[in-house]
Formats: structure tokens, C-alpha cells, sequence
């Protein structure tokens, strides 16, 4: 059974499909590339996977379960346990150090450890900036952190929207240095990007365009 | 790290590294328990000092004899004044009226304690000096005029007996020459006597029952009818009134006084209400892509509510304790420059004070929290 699986999601906003009947399943452990052009509906499929938001039609499941159908305090609950989430624009708490804001995550989803989120830090190469607030850090340790911070529950599923989108090449490389140990390690990842590049080093490529999938395709070098 | 620590941490990072918003806020708060500590506490120091400003005007309580036949003596007087706390008595000044006689003319001379004198009747105006022995005597402006009497003179004073049987020299009719130490000026009836020690009038006059006693008491309204019931019914050779000039006139200020307070302090509540909660509100606007983030991460409502809610309150905590401290100096300014006394620090306006504020703050909250709940978590993944 596929991890995650969508069936005739549709999203509208008024007149506007942002997503028209998609049909989609992710296995456990694969990693996907999500293209297309801006305004085709990445986002609004990346929200209603990672738990934020719903479709107005069709059905989600995750492990099984319709998330389509379940409260909204549900929808935070498996968010929490499930999702780990890497944004373009980091959102990094900014009155908070770096190491407090992985810590951040293990607060809400258990117990903060701080000697975890040190490790956590250490592994993304950000072990001597732990103490360094958001504003005195660059873009690429900035994310850095944000995945540090998405990776220290064990999420089942990674989903990162644009994560190089803010980066100069050296710290693209080393994010997708990061998403290659994160595959080795089984671990879900959904990345949405329009740079070719970083849709080239996944296993698939999902191509969206006004809402629909206009193609879908295994990446032959992939591992190569 | 547990996770109380951590909220600590998190609330404390938030109020200590983005100072200048929280600046605000806090100013208000700070500015608000200022208005109520300082104002409390002097609505709650103002019945002892107006009470002493009021004995500038004279005795507020005074003794005189039953209708009945016990008599009315400085013992009755004393058993009278025993029940008021001892504390609360400022003085009490016995009078025994007797006329007398001067260069031949009558007079009526007063006879009482003059050091109590001096504290029931703080206002009298004396020219020269207050009698202080026994022999001294101090003379109403009336008199001095009338019988041509001034300061330093020793005249010889009889009892109004003795010049009627003038003829038998024999016995100890021939007076007592006392000095005359002082003339008052009081603008009253008090100028139509001489003011002698109650030893000598008695000396002159023989022993005899009081006429009148004066209490100046510190102590409010309220607790004078009070020890006026307790003395009426207690000791059958007194009864006591008030003098209700001075009493009524302290009840009616401190009524007003209350009332001015009272709007004060909810004027200044309600304006601290809502200055905290436009910037709480501002605040929440401003986080709202943090607060979207922790809800993405899995914050529960009730999570945001705490973390906010404890900014919010720890905000009021230290705007309460800077307010009560600025508070007490407030007052004390206040006091100092209106009654010119220091005022008495009152222990229960700093608990009070951060209590309150810390209420105010958390009420002030409760709308702005609450939107930071609809906040969507989905716009974290919104380009802006
Ligand atoms: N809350 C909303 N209300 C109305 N329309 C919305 C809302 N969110 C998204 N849309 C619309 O849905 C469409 C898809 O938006 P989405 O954010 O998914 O695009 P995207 O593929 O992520 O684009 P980009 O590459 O620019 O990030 C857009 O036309 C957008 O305007
Ligand atoms: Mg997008």
C-alpha cells in the first residue's frame, strides 16, 4: 500500500480550480519532484498534504487514513507526528537562536532536548552557529536550520516548497546533499521546484499545470 | 530541557529580544499601576492625614455632664476617654468655668490643663507666651482691653465670695496675685475669658465639678460615632457629642475624594485596556507568519493561547511591579507637596497592584489571542 495516496482532489476557490481532479500515489520512501508553472496549484497541493488545508472535493489518505475528513485539531495532531515541513522563506522564529528553534518543533510534537536539537544542527553543519539568531545567519544556514528543525521528529514525509528557491548554487548543493541522506534513510520527500536541476536529481517528476497533472515521470538516471 | 522551561524561554526571548514593541505595551501597563498604586494609596492614607489637618481646627469631640446625678469631674472625663484607643487621642483639654474677680470687676475664668489646651485648640493665637506654671494666666483679648491688662502684668485675682464679705480680711481672702504670661486672639468668644491652670482655680474657688471637656481624637467619622455610642452608653456621668463642623466637613471631602478616585482609577484602567490590547492586537498582526509556522509545526489553539497569553501576563507582572513601585513614589510626592507629611507605605498595594494589572493585561488580551487562533497555518507556504 502506497504511503500517500490522492483520489479526485479538486480544490476551488470561486470560479478558479487551483486543483482539478488529481489523481496521485507517493510510496514510502520515494522521492518526487512537483514542476509546473506558478499558479498551477503546487502549493495549494502541498498544503492540503502536509495537513493544512482540505480539498473541496475527493479524498486524501495518508497511512490509511482520509485526512480529507478529519477535524481540524485531527489534522494538527497527525500534522505534528507525521509532516516535516522546509519553506522557501524558512520561517525561522526570529527572537529565537537557531538551536531554539528546532527546539522549537520538539516542544510542540514531545519534550525539547537540547542536546537532540544540537545533533540535529551538527548533522546540517551548523553545530558552531547553534547559538546565533536567524538575523545573523545567511540564507543557506537559515534553511539549514529550517531543515534541521523539519527533520528532528522523524517525520514520515518531508514536504519542501521551493527550498533552494532563496539559495546561491554552494548551499543548493549542500540541501540536496541533505535530501539525498534523507532518501537513503527511507524517508518520504515531496519537493516542489522549478528548478530543473533539483527536479533532476529525484526519482520522479510530477509536471502540474492549471490544477492538473500534465505529466508524470520516472527519472531513468536517478541514482546514477 | 522540560517543556515549562522551554515556554518560559520561548516568552521571555519574545518580551526580551523584540524590545521595542513590547516597550510600548509595557509603558502602558507601567503608567496604569502607577495611576492606581499612587491613588489608592493615598485615598487610603488621606482619613489620617486630613484627619490631622482637621484637628488644625479644633476638638472634634466634646464631654459635658449628664442630666443625671453623677458628678461630672476630670475622673469621669478620664474614665470617658479610656475607652477611645490611646493612639487616637490627640488631647483632651477639661474646662471648669467660675467667675472671678479682677481689679474689682467680674470675669469668668476658665479653668483647665493648658498643655492639653495646646493640642485640642492648636489654632489659638497667642501674644506673648502660653501660660506654663501653675500662677501663669492667659487672658482673652476682651479682657485685656477692657480692664487694661498686657503682657508680663501680675494682677491679684479673688473669687467673686471673697470681695462680697471684704470686710473679714481675716482668712485667705486676699487672692492670689498670678502673672499674666500670654493674651489670646482667637477671633471668638474665647477672648471674654482668662485661662488659668485648673490647680489654681481651684485654689481660688474650692473644688467643683467640670463644666465642659474637649477631645481632639484621630480617628474618622465613622469610628467617632461609633465612640460616641460606646461612652454614652458606657459612662453614665458623660455625654458625648461630636462637634460636627469638623466632623462633617472631613466626611464629605473623603466622599468626594472617593468618588474622584474611583472615576480616576477606571478611567485609567479602562485606557491601559486599551492601549495593551491595540498593541496586542498590532503584535498578533505582526506575528502572524510565526504564529502560522507553530501551527504548522503542530501547535494546538490552546498552545497559542497559552504562549501569547503568557506574554501578555508576564507583561502585566512586570508593568505591575514597576507601577507599584512608581506608584508608592507617586504618592508619596503627592502627599508630600498637598499635606507636606510623608505618607505610609502600604504593603497590601503591592500585591495588589500586580494582581490587578495583571488582570487588566490578561483581559486586554483575550480578544487579540483569541484572532491569533484563526490564524491559517497554510499561509506559511504562501509567497509574500
Ligand atoms: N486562498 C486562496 N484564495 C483564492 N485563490 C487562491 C488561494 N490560494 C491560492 N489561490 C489560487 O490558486 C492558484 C494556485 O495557487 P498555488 O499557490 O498553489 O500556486 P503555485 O503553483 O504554488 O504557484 P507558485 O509557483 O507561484 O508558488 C493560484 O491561481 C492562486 O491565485
Ligand atoms: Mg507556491
Amino acid at each position: 500500500m502506497s504511503l500517500l495516496e490522492l483520489k479526485n482532489i479538486s480544490k476551488i476557490y470561486g470560479e478558479l480550480k487551483a486543483l482539478d481532479n488529481i489523481n496521485l500515489s507517493v510510496d514510502n520512501g520515494e522521492w518526487v519532484a512537483i514542476m509546473g508553472p506558478s499558479g498551477s496549484g503546487k502549493s495549494t497541493m502541498m498544503n492540503i498534504i502536509g495537513c493544512m488545508d482540505k480539498p473541496s472535493m475527493g479524498e486524501v489518505l495518508l497511512d490509511g487514513v482520509d485526512i480529507a475528513r478529519e477535524s481540524a485539531k485531527n489534522l494538527t495532531a497527525i500534522r505534528r507526528d507525521k509532516i516535516g515541513l522546509i519553506f522557501q522563506q524558512f520561517h525561522l522564529v526570529n527572537y529565537l537562536t537557531a538551536v531554539e528553534n528546532v527546539m522549537v518543533a520538539q516542544y510542540y510534537h514531545s519534550i525539547p532536548d537540547e542536546k537532540e536539537a544540537m545533533e540535529a544542527l551538527e548533522r546540517v553543519g551548523l553545530a558552531e552557529r547553534a547559538r546565533h539568531l536567524p538575523s545573523q545567519l545567511s540564507g543557506g544556514e537559515q534553511q539549514r536550520v529550517c531543515i534541521a528543525r523539519a527533520l528532528i521528529n522523524h517525520p514520515e514525509i518531508v514536504l519542501a516548497d521551493e527550498p533552494t528557491g532563496n539559495l546561491d548554487e554552494a548551499n543548493e548543493n549542500i540541501v540536496l546533499d541533505l535530501f539525498h541522506q534523507l532518501h537513503e534513510e527511507h524517508t518520504t520527500l515531496i519537493v516542489v521546484t522549478h528548478d530543473p536541476e533539483v527536479a533532476e536529481v529525484a526519482q520522479r517528476t510530477i509536471t502540474l499545470d492549471h490544477g492538473r497533472i500534465k505529466s508524470d515521470l520516472i527519472n531513468e538516471n536517478f541514482g546514477k | 530541557m522540560s517543556k515549562r522551561k522551554m515556554f518560559f524561554k520561548m516568552i521571555t526571548a519574545s518580551l526580551v529580544r523584540r524590545r521595542s514593541r513590547m516597550l510600548v505595551a509595557l509603558l502602558a501597563i507601567a503608567v496604569g499601576a502607577t495611576i492606581l498604586s499612587g491613588l489608592v494609596t493615598i485615598y487610603i492614607d488621606v482619613p489620617r492625614q486630613m484627619g490631622a489637618e482637621m484637628r488644625n481646627y479644633g476638638a472634634n469631640m466634646i464631654f459635658m455632664a449628664s442630666s443625671n446625678e453623677a458628678v461630672f469631674d476630670r475622673a469621669a472625663v478620664e474614665k470617658g476617654a479610656a475607652l477611645i484607643p490611646p493612639d487616637q487621642v490627640v488631647g483632651v483639654s477639661p474646662y471648669r468655668y467660675e467667675t472671678v474677680r479682677i481689679h474689682e470687676q467680674p470675669v469668668v475664668a476658665a479653668g483647665t490643663d493648658i498643655e492639653q489646651v495646646r493640642t485640642t485648640s492648636p489654632y489659638w493665637m497667642i501674644e506673648g507666651d502660653w501660660p506654663s506654671v501653675t500662677g501663669d494666666m492667659l487672658v482673652g483679648q476682651d479682657v485685656a482691653e477692657s480692664l487694661g491688662l498686657g503682657v508680663g502684668d501680675t494682677v491679684n485675682v479673688m473669687s467673686s465670695d471673697d470681695s462680697k464679705e471684704k470686710d473679714s480680711e481675716d482668712l485667705l481672702n486676699l487672692g492670689v496675685d498670678m502673672k499674666i504670661t500670654g493674651l489670646l486672639d482667637t477671633g471668638g468668644s474665647e477672648e471674654n475669658y482668662v485661662y488659668i491652670a485648673m490647680e489654681d482655680l481651684e485654689g481660688l474657688v474650692g473644688p467643683g465639678e467640670l463644666d465642659v471637656a474637649e477631645l481632639s481624637i484621630s480617628a474618622t467619622a465613622d469610628e467617632l460615632s461609633k465612640y460616641v455610642d460606646t461612652i454614652d452608653a458606657e459612662v453614665e456621668e458623660v455625654t458625648p457629642r461630636l462637634v460636627k463642623r469638623v466632623t462633617e466637613s472631613e466626611s464629605t471631602v473623603l466622599t468626594k475624594l472617593q468618588a474622584l478616585v474611583f472615576l480616576v482609577t477606571a478611567v485609567v484602567l479602562v485606557l491601559t485596556m486599551i492601549c495593551v490590547a491595540t498593541t496586542m492586537a498590532a503584535v498578533v498582526a505582526e506575528r502572524r507568519k510565526e504564529i502560522g509556522l507553530r501551527k504548522a509545526l503542530g501547535a494546538s489553539d490552546s498552545s497559542i493561547i497559552r504562549e501569547f497569553m503568557g506574554e501578555g501576563l508576564l507583561l502585566g507582572l512586570v508593568g505591575g511591579i514597576v507601577g507599584a513601585i512608581l506608584g508608592f513614589l507617586f504618592a508619596q510626592f503627592v502627599s508630600v507637596r498637598v499635606f507636606a507629611s510623608s505618607i505610609t507605605f502600604q504593603p497590601l498595594m503591592l500585591p495588589v497592584t500586580i494582581i490587578v494589572s495583571i488582570l487588566i493585561t490578561g483581559a486586554a488580551c483575550l480578544f487579540p489571542v483569541r484572532n491569533a487562533t484563526k490564524i491559517d497555518p497554510a499561509l506559511v507556504l504562501k509567497g509574500e
